[in-house]
């Protein structure tokens, strides 16, 4: 559905982002793309998005290459953002409008669809926003923003979500709650973070970016996480010295991020 | 050294560049610019034009607006202004990109800090924009009318601002923590 041949992304000062990444995402399925800070997961994400053209390489989208050409085509422009979304780690860079109803309306309106109050009440709903749909969308916590622009997202019905960091922002209970309505969401989703205590629960296959900017690991989930070598490589688990009680322990131990 | 030399030499242009009034000298010195700039000249120009072509449209139009209501016009003025602005523009441009500031100003301690401050807001500033660009464009499936556009840069402006003040009421407890304001003898107010 999505996929990525030999991209590579560098920026204009020259520095090396991408470095070959090769994957394709099948309909429905539920990916996580893992990867220290600063391997390029969010930059990823964009290029995916056809935000950042890829230095070389193609993105492709139902067969067809995701470029400049394809996007000034303004009916394949609009079917791409509307079946392919990206969610920003920072909620803040998303949000635009007067309020929450019109942040969440932004999308039909622009498509010209019918019944945009039913649809907007039906997301704000499904998203638990609805008490803040009059509201000024930056005065809402970090979670309610998150949920604010899921639903401005969702609300276009796409067949591709793109998450970037989505429990950044989010509470404890609120990032249970976001966990459980991912998993019920039929939509392909591919899901960055760097928190393994929950990379799990977001999908069955992962994608490794490795600090060197290659893919690291392509496969299932539960290989990964139970490798200690690989995680190791790709910086996804630290050790340090440590104490129980009393006692001093001179030995490294290992705890995974967050 | 070489730096300070280029510092003091857009002090002395930049005083210069605005005490002269004859467009001609400007003219030459806007040539004397392009040829520090070197092979770079055709890239800075261009930036250096977008950056006052809005600056540059207004005043010229508004000049022309009042040269339709009888009011006394001078055409060598209207040229004088704009040469003028796009020297400085394209000066700037040209010496930004040559002259090392905190180098040019490592003989004041105070400066360097302030530069250095500048410095480290400006990158996380210049990618917290380039997300701003990404999402709107990411959120557009149309084009966008005159009024939503205004909206996007309107609230795009407010982040940024919120940002900025957040970032630098931090940056000044985060200063003062680390005993960079040193107390005054009579300053006894410890939570202002």
């Amino acid at each position: 559905m999505l996929q990525a041949i030999e991209v590579s992304y560098r920026l204009p000062e020259g520095q090396e982002i991408l470095r070959a990444i090769d994957f394709r995402l099948a309909r429905e399925e539920k990916v996580v793309l893992l990867g220290a800070n600063g391997t390029g997961k969010s930059t990823l994400l964009k290029v995916l998005n056809g935000l950042l053209p890829p230095t070389t390489g193609t993105v492709c989208y139902d067969g067809r290459v995701i470029d400049r050409a394809a996007l000034r085509e303004a009916a394949f422009h609009q079917r791409f953002r509307r079946e392919v979304v990206l969610l920003f780690q920072n909620p803040d860079t998303m949000l635009f409008n007067p309020t929450v109803f019109d942040e969440i309306a932004f999308g039909p309106r622009q498509l010209g669809l019918d019944d945009v109050d039913g649809r907007v009440h039906h997301w704000a709903g499904e998203l638990g926003v609805a008490p803040l749909l009059e509201r000024t969308p930056f005065g809402l916590s970090g979670g309610e923003k998150q949920r604010v622009c899921l639903a401005a997202l969702l609300i276009l019905e796409p067949k591709v979500l793109l998450l970037d960091e989505p429990t950044a922002n989010m509470d404890p209970r609120s990032t249970g709650w976001l966990v459980d309505f991912l998993a019920d969401l039929k939509q392909t989703t591919l899901v960055t973070t760097h928190n393994l205590s929950l990379a799990g629960e977001f999908g069955d296959r992962c994608l490794v970016l490795g600090e060197d900017h290659r893919l690291l690991y392509d496969g299932p989930i539960q290989d990964f996480l139970s490798d200690h070598d690989r995680l190791t490589a790709a910086n996804l688990v630290h050790r340090h010295r440590h104490r129980h009680g009393a006692t001093e322990h001179s030995h490294f131990h290992i705890h995974e991020w967050d | 050294m070489k730096d300070r030399l280029l510092l003091l030499g857009y002090a002395i242009a930049v005083i210069a560049a605005t005490s002269v009034h004859n467009p001609w000298w400007l003219a030459a010195g806007l040539l004397l610019v392009a040829v520090l700039a070197g092979r770079q000249a055709p890239t800075i120009g261009w930036r250096a034009l977008r950056a006052v072509l809005f600056f540059s449209l207004v005043i010229s139009i508004g000049y022309a607006a009042g040269a339709l209501f009888g009011q006394a016009v001078s055409l060598d003025y209207l040229i004088l202004v704009n040469i003028r602005v796009y020297l400085l523009i394209f000066l700037t441009f040209t010496l930004a990109a040559k002259i090392d500031i905190l180098r040019a100003l490592s003989f004041s301690r105070n400066l360097t800090y302030l530069v250095t401050l500048v410095l480290s807001q400006i990158i996380p500033f210049r990618r917290l924009f380039e997300d701003l660009r990404l999402a709107a464009e990411s959120r557009r499936l149309r084009r966008l009318r005159l009024r939503e556009r205004y909206l996007q840069s309107a609230a795009a402006a407010v982040h940024l601002f919120d940002r900025a003040e957040h970032d630098a009421r931090e940056i000044a407890l985060a200063m003062r923590s680390r005993g960079f304001f040193q107390p005054d003898a009579t300053d006894n107010a410890p939570g202002d």
